[in-house]
């Protein structure tokens, strides 16, 4: 998947969140953004997701373009998976059924035709024995893990993640990073915004280190390795020794 | 068996009580006899007390919808006409809308059905309380909810109805069945309107016979055999609805 970003800046009120971004990401398959907190790596992600509008600039993603003037967001967003910082399901409907009502009433699917690939999916993300239970039934790292099979479950072209295990504790983050490991052996296209430096390392191919709305660093993961810039430096040399 | 005893006992209380207050006024003798000559009318009263209050109910329940989308509109006119009407109707008695509304409005209009003007002024009545009810239920869902609503493409439409509808309707149940009884209860106001309706009918008897205690426990009666069976029945639909249980 290529990204390219021009220009663009998001303001929440008078705050500026992104300021005049512009990034441009060559072919691949999985990118990590990195970055402090409040370093706006979330609401680009929201935005890259249609989820929000921003003041001004461009996003494209391969040939689908995003821009201040775009409205209607709606079919853009159908074709992509996101997995919110804390699982999103809906409360009142059981595992199965959270994904079935996406599928059946947004994408029009019959019964016939989604239940066997869901069913499968939830084997796979060792599920399926949960299906019937409702969120508040679940752990942690089990409802967030029901949340990526959901995004997955759209065929999406492209799966969003925004700190799928902030808060989540060590045990739950372990079982939820296996389950996006799977994801990308899955072949997928994804972004993940993460805190997880040595997840990060393990499966993306790109990463792109952020600090108060600015892109400071990016490129192939071995940028990890040789930082160039003092704050991503100082960052790595901050985070990374609980990490090895 | 303890709890059916427990009510039992609680049941026995409240009826001493009663008693106690009733043979204060009447020196023990109750007589009924003038109602049940009555009996027909006393009757339909009731009936049209049912009546009134269902359709006002349906109405109301409208209403309340009404008033929430226009509250949540894009236009301010709409959402001030909204915000007008439910102070107007706070910060009256039922009683002085009933009253302004048949004998002023409804003269303005050319309506002169106490039905057709007592349900629609007890609906807008209780309706601009149902819309608060509902505003309160649905500003409660959690923000995440409409977020994956967005994200997955649920038209607005679609998010109401699958998503939020059936997350609101346990929290909206109870603050509901309570305005339903209010609704049967305010419902006796409009015999200023010289409707005919059970409290109506019971003190006509009343001023003819001077037999007041048994018209109160008439009445009395006649209401909680609406009211009662109601609650429970919206508790019943409340314990169906709740996902958590």
């Amino acid at each position: 998947m290529k990204i390219s970003i021009e220009n663009l800046t998001k303001k929440y009120q008078d705050k500026i969140i992104l300021d005049q971004l512009t990034l441009n990401i060559p072919d691949h398959k999985i990118i990590a953004f990195l970055g402090p907190s409040g370093s706006g790596k979330s609401t680009l992600l929201r935005l890259i997701a249609g989820l929000e509008t921003f003041e001004s600039g461009k996003i494209q993603l391969n040939d689908h373009i995003i821009n201040e003037s775009t409205k209607n967001l709606e079919s853009y967003r159908k074709e992509i998976g996101f997995v919110f910082q804390d699982h999103n399901l809906f409360d009142h409907l059981t595992v199965f059924e959270n994904i079935s009502l996406v599928l059946e009433k947004v994408h029009h699917l019959s019964k016939n035709n989604y239940e066997p690939m869901v069913i499968q999916k939830l084997k796979d993300f060792n599920l399926f024995e949960h299906k019937d239970k409702y969120p508040h039934q679940l752990s942690g790292g089990q409802a967030q893990r029901v949340s990526i099979v959901r995004a997955l479950s759209i065929q999406p072209r492209l799966i969003l993640l925004d700190e799928p295990t902030s808060s989540l504790d060590p045990i739950l983050t372990y079982d939820v990073l296996n389950a996006v490991i799977r994801l990308a052996t899955d072949s997928k296209d994804f972004i993940i915004v993460t805190h997880e430096i040595g997840f990060a390392k393990k499966i993306a191919n790109y990463i792109v280190y952020m600090e108060d709305g600015k892109i400071v660093e990016h490129g192939p993961k071995s940028i990890l390795e040789d930082p160039k810039t003092e704050s991503f430096k100082n960052f790595l040399s901050k985070v990374l020794p609980f990490h090895q | 068996m303890k709890k059916k005893i427990s009510l039992l006992i609680a049941l026995t209380i409240y009826f001493l009580f009663y008693v106690f207050v009733a043979l204060r006024f009447n020196s023990g003798k109750l007589e009924f006899e003038s109602f049940w000559l009555f009996r027909n009318v006393i009757f339909e009263g009731w009936i049209n007390t049912i009546s009134i209050s269902l359709v006002a109910i349906v109405l109301s329940l409208f209403v309340g919808l009404i008033l929430y989308a226009m509250h949540e509109s894009r236009f301010n006119v709409l959402k001030y006409l909204a915000e007008i009407h439910k102070t107007i109707i706070f910060g009256t008695p039922l009683l002085v809308l009933a009253i302004i509304a048949f004998y002023y409005i409804g003269f303005a209009f050319n309506v002169n059905s106490e039905f057709i003007v007592g349900s629609i002024t007890l609906a807008l009545y209780i309706g601009a309380y149902i819309a608060d009810i509902y505003k309160g239920a649905i500003e409660s869902i959690h923000i995440n909810q409409w977020q994956s609503a967005k994200m997955f493409g649920f038209t607005k439409y679609q998010t109401y109805r699958y998503i939020i509808f059936p997350q609101v309707i346990k929290s909206i149940l109870p603050p509901l069945a309570g305005q339903f009884a209010l609704t049967i209860k305010g419902s006796a106001l409009l015999a200023y309107m010289s409707m005919n309706e059970l409290l109506n009918a019971v003190t006509n008897v009343q001023a003819n016979s001077f037999r007041y205690t048994e018209g109160f426990i008439i009445m009395t009666v006649g209401y909680w055999i609406i009211t009662v069976p109601l609650i429970t029945f919206v508790r019943k639909l409340e314990n169906k609805s709740n996902y958590r249980m």
